[in-house]
């Protein structure tokens, strides 16, 4: 809940209580109120669609209430009547009848002169990956297998290095132009880019893959990418074309490396 | 600015020794910090973050020399020499410590030295120092950089924008950055830096790509200091400040707006005339202008990674026949001989340009692999034209549409299709008179498809070519346009100055073509009709009202409610 939301509220329908105001103040209070606090009160955003329905009910509610009963009935209506009969009110009447199809008109443009906007295709940011590539004629399972060079990080940390150096210099002869310097996806490219490169030191990104996913997004790239992935507008090459199998897998030691996550380990599954 | 814990003692010394450097900054009115003040501390956090962070392309040993600099143009900064662009300081002069912040902390629009917003302040100054430490110049105190006066800005007004207009002529910026502004000067071809590689000259009509900054602040202090190590001279001594800001105020008005206004569509109109080529862009006033990004084609063998065009705009029209794209782009040099075509082959040793030690290759474009001699003063007194030797490839551009309208969100692949989704592309090589269509069914995959229902017109003037392509609506082959639809579009410029051709070339990713409908409903209409229908409710409310409980005070109001519309309106 967002607790000043609320109490404002709450304080609102407090001060009409002390002025003792009138039912038809009180209907607009509730309908206003509760609109509020539906469209405010909650931290995590309500649907605009179930906010209209609520909001129909409470409409619903509060127009039975205040016609349940004849004295409610003229308690409501009196304010209407004398704003509408009473001279001291023509001008404000007379106003009010010149605004109210002033706005509705008004809405009626901000609604037709919508920019026109190109429709929007969903895709899949991570889809699931297929169980196994085949690069430069070398088959790669992806549910099984693990980086080649992943275990001399404790084994051979001196090894280690060595391909992580050779992956910056992969990344930054190959991948810098879109996904940028810093690896956050703001390359000198990536401004004409949609979907955006990705940003690797965004905790979302590399550290829930692991490197065998990488592996298929790097070596097959965007026209690699099942259907819902959007593949015809990527623009992540399939670096199979450019780069040997371990150039891509030093690369992605260096992703790792660069931005200090930690790949996402192999769910040990009971494997028959 | 300093992290680790420390007693009030080295507090207190650590605040006096802050407090005399500062006095000592604002004495020198400048910010650079002496070798002596930087603590061994600050200098390995600098040498951290430049090896992270800068030695891929400016190198280890600072000479611009990183094992990504064979694919990056303009070249990183050698920073040996102690030659840096953007300066407060004098021609020739060091760059304060500000400045070098500055530049880091900005980068480099439109090149592949990015900003660096998220460096702590500490850190960027910290860089700037080591930075420093790769020149000896620096050390020197006899070198010691004095910013030159920037006076603060008066109004700019018609009179200075004229008078800065006919200054640009006279001063001899015209010669390389071109009347208009668009960096086609004619000595711009020939232009070479300190190291003999080929710079371009600024296009002045696009102030997001400055270097340096496009405020007025910024036009000023690069026409002021100049760019040390290119061509771009400092004209501190040459003009007033009053003259140099008459220049910037003329500057600033070549641009127009504020930034390059990209967007994601572009929306063709319909018009009463038949389209008739021979009226050129005249017959696209009425139709708004898109701007979409060009970046390099890096993602199918044959790469291009500095395309010269960075941009181009795009306008549509369509009559109760055809279709007719306007493509418009900037380039310094009209190509108007050789062939090209969108299935060249590039090489793959054409990639690695310039690479160091690479065997230089001779008698090919400035702008290609090759580099010139150093080329003549571009402000010497010389009229003629230098001349530049011609590239074997023509300059072209290409649109790119599905060649079925897409059912739904699956678009053929972006670089000239794949094998299940061809895609037309309506290609003009610019040494010929006509354009051509050709089917992609991905890069390796491209056959003419020619049935002569393509036309067009192609011009360049003062920098820009302008290239107007026209179909049928509903062609013999290739997709047919219909009002009221959305249909990708791509576009491909190749410059052949700098020997692109098939895939080593420019492009944008998908975007949209909207066949906007003949008759756009009018807001008119729905609005008076809403207006009056709740003017009528109203009225009708209120004579009820008035006639039930008359127009007095009702002190006995009677018993009917009557709030619903009021509150429901």
């Amino acid at each position: 809940m967002n607790i000043p939301i609320v109490l404002a509220v709450a304080a609102a329908f407090g001060l009409l209580r002390l002025r003792r105001a009138n039912l038809l103040i009180w209907a607009v209070a509730w309908w206003a109120g509760i609109y509020v606090l539906l469209r405010f009160g909650f931290t995590a955003p309500i649907p605009s669609s179930v906010v209209s329905l609520y909001m129909g009910i409470v409409s619903i509610a509060i127009l039975a209430y205040v016609s349940s009963s004849q004295e409610r009935r003229e308690e409501a209506s009196r304010p209407l009547v004398r704003f509408m009969t009473e001279k001291r009110y023509t001008a404000l009447l007379g106003a009010t009848v010149v605004a109210l199809p002033a706005l509705a008109a008004a809405n009626v443009y901000v609604q037709m002169s919508v920019p026109i906007e190109p429709p929007l295709f969903p895709r899949t940011v991570h889809p699931a990956s297929p169980t196994e590539v085949t690069v430069h004629e070398k088959r790669i399972d992806l549910d099984a297998g693990d980086s080649p060079f992943r275990h001399l990080e404790s084994s051979n940390p001196e090894e280690f290095r060595r391909h992580v150096e050779n992956g910056r210099q992969v990344y930054y002869r190959n991948c810098v132009f879109c996904h940028g310097d810093d690896l956050s996806g703001n390359g000198m490219f990536a401004h004409a880019l949609d979907p955006i490169p990705t940003n690797f030191t965004d905790q979302g990104t590399i550290p829930n893959l692991r490197e065998t996913f990488l592996f298929w997004r790097v070596s097959k790239g965007g026209p690699g990418l099942p259907e819902e992935g959007g593949p015809w507008d990527t623009a992540m090459p399939a670096w199979e074309k450019f780069l040997k199998e371990e150039e891509m897998w030093e690369a992605i030691l260096f992703l790792y490396d660069f931005t200090g996550h930690r790949p996402r380990a192999r769910e040990e599954v009971a494997r028959e | 600015m300093i992290s680790r814990p420390i007693g009030p003692r080295w507090s207190l010394a650590a605040g006096l020794a802050v407090l005399i450097a500062a006095v000592c900054l604002a004495l020198t009115g400048s910010a650079r910090v002496t070798a002596q003040n930087v603590t061994e501390a600050q200098r390995e956090s600098g040498r951290t973050l430049y090896l992270k962070y800068c030695a891929q392309c400016h190198g280890e040993k600072g000479d611009g020399e990183g094992y990504a600099t064979p694919h990056l143009r303009p070249r990183p900064r050698d920073f040996t020499q102690g030659k840096f662009k953007v300066r407060t300081t004098p021609s020739g002069a060091l760059p304060t410590h500000q400045d070098l912040v500055d530049i880091i902390r900005r980068g480099m629009p439109y090149t592949s030295m990015p900003a660096w917003p998220n460096l702590s302040g500490q850190e960027a100054s910290d860089l700037a120092h080591f930075i420093t430490t790769f020149s000896a110049d620096f050390s020197k105190g006899e070198n010691a950089p004095q910013p030159v006066p920037l006076p603060s800005a008066p109004n700019a007004t018609r009179e200075s924008i004229e008078l800065g207009k006919k200054l640009y002529v006279e001063s001899g910026c015209v010669r390389c950055h071109g009347t208009l502004g668009r960096g086609d000067g004619p000595s711009a071809p020939t232009l070479v830096d300190d190291w003999g590689h080929p710079i371009r000259a600024a296009n002045l009509s696009q102030n997001w790509t400055f270097r340096g900054g496009s405020s007025r602040e910024d036009i000023f202090r690069t026409m002021s200091t100049g760019f040390n190590g290119t061509p771009m001279p400092s004209f501190l001594e040459a003009l007033t400040p009053e003259q140099r800001w008459a220049i910037t105020d003329f500057i600033v008005s070549l641009s127009g707006g504020k930034g390059p206004g990209y967007t994601n569509l572009v929306v063709a109109r319909h018009v009463q005339d038949p389209i008739d080529l021979k009226r050129g862009a005249a017959s696209f006033e009425s139709a708004p202008v898109a701007r979409f990004p060009i970046i390099g084609q890096i993602m199918e063998p044959g790469r291009a990674f500095h395309p010269p065009a960075t941009s181009v705009t795009v306008q549509a029209i369509y009559d109760a026949e055809s279709i007719a794209l306007l493509v418009r782009w900037h380039d310094m040099s009209a190509q108007k001989t050789g062939k090209n075509g969108p299935s060249l082959p590039v090489p793959p040793e054409e990639e690695e340009e310039s690479a160091p030690g690479a065997p230089q290759e001779t008698g090919q474009s400035p702008f290609g692999e090759a580099e010139l001699p150093p080329a003549a003063d571009p402000f010497a007194e010389e009229e003629a034209a230098p001349a530049v030797q011609p590239s074997e490839f023509s300059d072209a551009v290409a649109i790119q549409i599905p060649s079925q309208v897409p059912a739904g969100a699956r678009k053929p692949y972006f670089i000239f299709g794949d094998a299940q989704n061809p895609v037309d592309l309506w290609f003009f090589d610019l040494a010929r008179p006509d354009p051509l269509q050709f089917t992609g069914r991905g890069s390796a995959d491209i056959a003419p498809d020619d049935t002569g229902e393509l036309t067009g017109v192609a011009s360049y003037d003062q920098g820009e070519w302008s290239v107007i392509f026209k179909r049928p609506l509903r062609a013999g082959s290739g997709a047919s346009f219909s009002p009221g639809q959305f249909l990708p579009v791509a576009f491909s410029v190749w410059d052949g100055l700098s020997r692109e051709r098939g895939n080593r070339r420019g492009l944008t990713a998908w975007y949209s073509l909207y066949v906007e409908p003949e008759v756009v409903p009018s807001a008119v209409g729905p609005m008076v009709k809403t207006a009056s229908l709740i003017l009528a409710i109203e009225l009708a409310v209120i004579g009820w009202v008035r006639r039930r409980y008359g127009s007095r005070a009702g002190e006995e109001s009677g018993g009917r409610r009557r709030q619903q519309a009021a509150t429901s309106a």
